[in-house]
């Protein structure tokens, strides 16, 4: 699988990786039926990535009362995700993949990171059946999502999934 | 799962038992700490009174920022030791406390449930594991038991 693979209609692989406490998830579980906002992270130590995850933190006031779900996936080992999601605050889903199963298999391997490795910063929004919405490529931070990008994708594939959306 | 699993449970005070007529007051929990092998030997933090407490609406700021805590730093802090947590739903409205299962009940004096609702440490044979919630969702699904629920499609 590369990264052509990874774009708007087609299925994300129902990665398996343990989350923040150790313990294994599967991403459909994560999921659990509702819309899924799922980032790619360089890491603890990149400053573009304590920016972005600040702001997510922020977002996660809304998410936690609209039925969504935000997971992030990093090569941190789970003990040193745990300590970043606690010193951000965050109450969302951090997934270690230190020994970096998926980075080559779903081509985000950041090349440019001969030190740490990580994944080359991405983001896909869900639907529950983790077909992907939207996908951007974060290598450039403008190339992120912004939180009102992240809002409006979470309405469209709430519109999709739920049959009462409509008012009439 | 099956929908025939019951998510009744029942706390005298002292002792959590289940099935119709068992003693003390009735709570509706997640059904799925019910659906799988029940783990034995372990520890329920017990956060309810069996009696008289008329228990606080589930969007209560209290009860909210109580989830919210449990995602926070709660789940981590039980770290392998969790089996499962649930809240106890009074009525489709109303939260009449919390139950966190353990392996080992050393974190408990730390339980967010226990500023609400007085900690009743109890032996159980009662609850399986479950996934720990993944957050940040607090509300609840169509009146389940947080962290319960789904608005997944169901199957045939």
């Amino acid at each position: 699988m590369s990264t052509d693979a990874l774009v708007p209609g087609q299925p994300f692989p129902d990665l398996e990786l343990p989350d923040h406490n150790g313990r294994l998830r599967a991403l459909s579980e994560v999921a659990g039926g509702d819309p899924l906002a799922l980032f790619f992270s360089r890491g603890w130590w990149c400053p573009k990535e304590q920016r972005f995850m600040r702001g997510l933190v922020q977002l996660q006031d809304e998410f936690e009362v609209a039925y969504a779900r935000i997971a992030v996936v990093s090569v941190d080992a789970p003990e040193v995700q745990a300590a970043f999601r606690g010193g951000l605050g965050a109450r969302f889903l951090f997934l270690s993949d230190s020994e970096r199963t998926w980075l080559d298999r779903l081509g985000l391997r950041e090349t440019t990171d001969a030190v740490h490795h990580p994944y080359r910063p991405a983001a896909f929004t869900l639907f529950p059946d983790l077909r992907i919405h939207r996908a951007y490529n974060g290598y450039w931070f403008w190339g992120r999502p912004t939180m009102e990008e992240l809002r409006q994708d979470m309405r469209a594939i709430t519109r999709e999934i739920r049959s009462d959306w409509e008012l009439i | 799962m099956s929908a025939a699993v019951s998510s009744l449970i029942w706390f005298d005070g002292r002792q959590l038992s289940r099935g119709a007529g068992s003693p003390g007051r009735r709570f509706r929990a997640d059904p799925r700490c019910f659906a799988g092998t029940p783990v034995s030997g372990c520890f329920a933090h017990v956060c309810a009174l069996a009696e008289g407490d008329p228990g606080l609406p589930y969007d209560d700021p209290l009860v909210q920022q109580a989830r919210r805590d449990a995602l926070a730093w709660w789940v981590s802090l039980l770290g392998p030791a969790l089996v499962c947590l649930t809240t106890l739903a009074l009525d489709p409205v109303r939260c009449g406390g919390a139950i966190t299962v353990a392996r080992d009940p050393f974190g408990f004096g730390s339980d967010p449930f226990a500023r609400i609702f007085p900690g009743t440490i109890a032996r159980t044979d009662l609850f399986c594991e479950v996934p720990s919630p993944v957050g940040p969702v607090i509300e609840r699904y169509s009146g389940a038991a947080w962290p319960g629920g789904s608005f997944a499609p169901r199957d045939p």
